[in-house]
């Protein structure tokens, strides 16, 4: 598959999505980002931003298998992952697995549930298989967690730890539509109208929309996955990640930079950012274009700095507008 | 005048009761209460205490007796001899107390005749630099000379800073070795990653989007003519593995040699 092909099965999965879910390309742009480097994305906004039907809608485009988890405080691992079921007619045990078993798996509100159950799921996206039981099963491939923060309530919330945090690939903050995409969504809802059921009727959802037929296969994806590792990487480039992420750590507000899984996301996304641009090699626009998703939620600022009053997006801001001066 | 008489009688019988009485004795540190003792004239005080004094004299409780005032004493010997516990008091007017009746009282020592005593303290010099208040002065002086060094070396430092000489290194100083290093084809590859990034920072200096969130400053300066065409080649040059153009450097970095290097941001000469 040429390099012109697999921008154009992006192209159109990019249209098709658009066609359900108005704005938030940048949105889109990191999905697929994730998608096509096999990292894990979190998506910090309020609710009500069209995430799950942007994740529904991504799977119902290129034919992937989608689940999605609302996480609350009574969640157990085993609601994610799966277990072991006595079947009362063979009197053996039977392996039942759980929505982790899924290309795309949406985890709503990731920070409700209790730790043991984020780092069952945050085991599961590191090593890409589950343990039920006695029996290890491989995850399908490919995976992609998509999980949610609501940045608003924090009460009876279990904050992730950093450590936790660094597995995702990106942390995408999502932003309210502009005034002409709001009016778009409203006069799109509109139009919608309702559905016969039975014998009544339902107000149809954009979730009806997506009864078109898929525009890419799974193979396209991996088609895609081995485009972005032909992407070139020049070794000006790798200097830049190498100072940003040096940076990151030496700046006097930073308590906590960006560790080498950060630099690794920053290349490994910028790839994919070329490919999906149309470009088989990776530019400085890219490094910006990422940065603050791959570093914010690696960076922990310092007392001092938050006394001040600063922000994790004024220091990377910084870090970025100051690269060029020593 | 039938009351100052019998008041008279009873003084001069206490009088002639106490010298009579055998005197006081007491041994050496025991505290010895007389109370209730009648003693004519203005009401009385003790002495002032003296540290060399053989005894202490107290006067505990005084009450209005007639024209003369009844007293509670206590005394204590430091040292064995006789004494009178008269000269231990004074009057509060300050007039005299030779009208006062004789208060004998005698100190014995417990210890046997023939202790050895010890010897008498002589007071000596500290030694040097012994002594509380010289170790004051001491701290003194040495804190003084701290905030005298650090006001000094203070100001020694901002001397440089203010003068010429040790003028920070501007945009354009650390553009153009850099710029000319690369005309001549001698950068290395993290030379080459500093001229784009300072580049890049001088461009987004001069168009004023420190401010922008770091994914829009790009979208700016592609919107620019020259910094969009400076920004293109420089792709083309550093990051495209095969470039269809040909990227002419010296044309390309040529109006930033030229830069002021006395102006924090260069004003680039608009290339062709």
């Amino acid at each position: 598959m040429s390099l012109h092909e697999v921008t154009s099965f992006i192209q159109a999965a990019r249209d098709r999505i658009a066609s359900v879910v108005v704005g938030q390309d940048t949105v889109v742009e990191r999905l697929l980002v994730a998608l096509f480097t096999g990292g894990h994305l979190l998506l910090q906004g309020v609710p009500g931003l069209a995430k799950t039907l942007l994740v529904a809608a991504l799977s119902k485009t290129i034919d992937l298998a989608f689940a999605r988890i609302q996480f609350t405080i009574d969640l157990l691992p085993s609601d994610i992952l799966g277990s072991e079921v006595l079947d009362q007619r063979t009197s053996e045990f039977r392996t039942v697995k759980g929505p982790v078993f899924t290309n795309l798996l949406l985890a709503d509100e990731v920070n409700r549930a209790a730790p043991k159950v984020q780092s069952a799921l945050l085991e599961a996206m590191q090593e890409r298989k589950v343990t039920i039981g006695k029996e290890t099963f491989k995850l399908p491939a490919p995976f992609l967690v998509i999980a949610t923060q609501n940045p608003v309530e924090q009460s009876g919330t279990f904050e992730l730890p950093e450590a936790q945090l660094d597995r995702f690939m990106l942390c995408h903050r999502l932003d309210y539509p502009s005034k002409d995409e709001e009016r778009e969504i409203l006069r799109r809802n509109m139009a919608l109208g309702v559905r016969r059921e039975d014998r009544g009727a339902v107000a149809r959802t954009e979730f009806d929309v997506l009864e078109d037929g898929p525009v890419g296969s799974t193979e396209q994806v991996v088609q895609a996955m081995e485009a972005v590792h032909r992407v070139h990487v020049s070794e000006t480039f790798l200097e830049h990640v190498v100072e940003v992420v040096s940076r990151t750590r030496r700046h006097p507000s930073v308590e906590l930079g960006g560790s080498p899984r950060a630099g690794i996301a920053l290349v490994k996304g910028s790839r994919a950012r070329a490919l999906i641009h149309d470009r088989d090699y990776v530019v400085p626009e890219d490094l910006f274009a990422l940065a603050e998703d791959v570093f914010l939620h690696r960076m922990r600022l310092n007392y001092e700095a938050l006394a001040d009053g600063r922000t994790g997006e004024g220091v990377l801001r910084e870090i970025l507008t100051e690269l060029g001066a020593e | 005048m039938t009351g100052r008489f019998v008041t008279f009688v009873i003084l001069a019988l206490c009088t002639l009761g106490l010298r009579a009485g055998e005197v006081r004795r007491s041994t050496v540190g025991f505290p010895t209460r007389i109370e209730g003792i009648v003693l004519p004239g203005f009401e009385l005080e003790a002495e002032p205490l003296d540290r060399q004094a053989p005894l202490v004299v107290r006067i505990e409780a005084v009450y209005p007796h007639g024209t003369a005032f009844r007293y509670d004493l206590v005394y204590y010997g430091l040292e064995p001899g006789k004494y009178d516990l008269k000269d231990y008091l004074r009057r509060k007017d300050g007039t005299s107390t030779a009208d006062l009746p004789s208060i004998e009282v005698e100190i014995t020592s417990l210890l046997p005749p023939g202790q050895v005593q010890p010897h008498a303290l002589a007071a000596q010099s500290s030694p040097f630099p012994g002594g509380y208040r010289t170790m004051l002065w001491i701290g003194g002086v040495l804190w003084a000379i701290g905030l005298a060094a650090i006001l000094l070396v203070g100001r020694r430092k901002k001397r440089p800073v203010e003068g010429e000489g040790a003028r920070p290194l501007t945009l354009a100083d650390r553009l153009r070795p850099l710029v000319e290093g690369a005309m001549a084809g001698t950068l290395s590859t993290s030379q080459r990653a500093e001229l784009e990034r300072t580049l890049l920072s001088f461009w987004s200096q001069r168009l004023g989007l420190c401010d922008l969130k770091p994914a829009e400053i790009f979208a700016v300066l592609r919107r620019h003519p020259e910094a969009a065409a400076l920004i293109q080649r420089l792709e083309l040059w550093l990051h495209c593995p095969a470039p269809t153009d040909r990227v002419d450097i010296a044309a390309l970095l040529a109006p930033y040699q030229v830069a002021d290097a006395r102006s924090e941001v260069p004003q680039p000469v608009a290339h062709k």
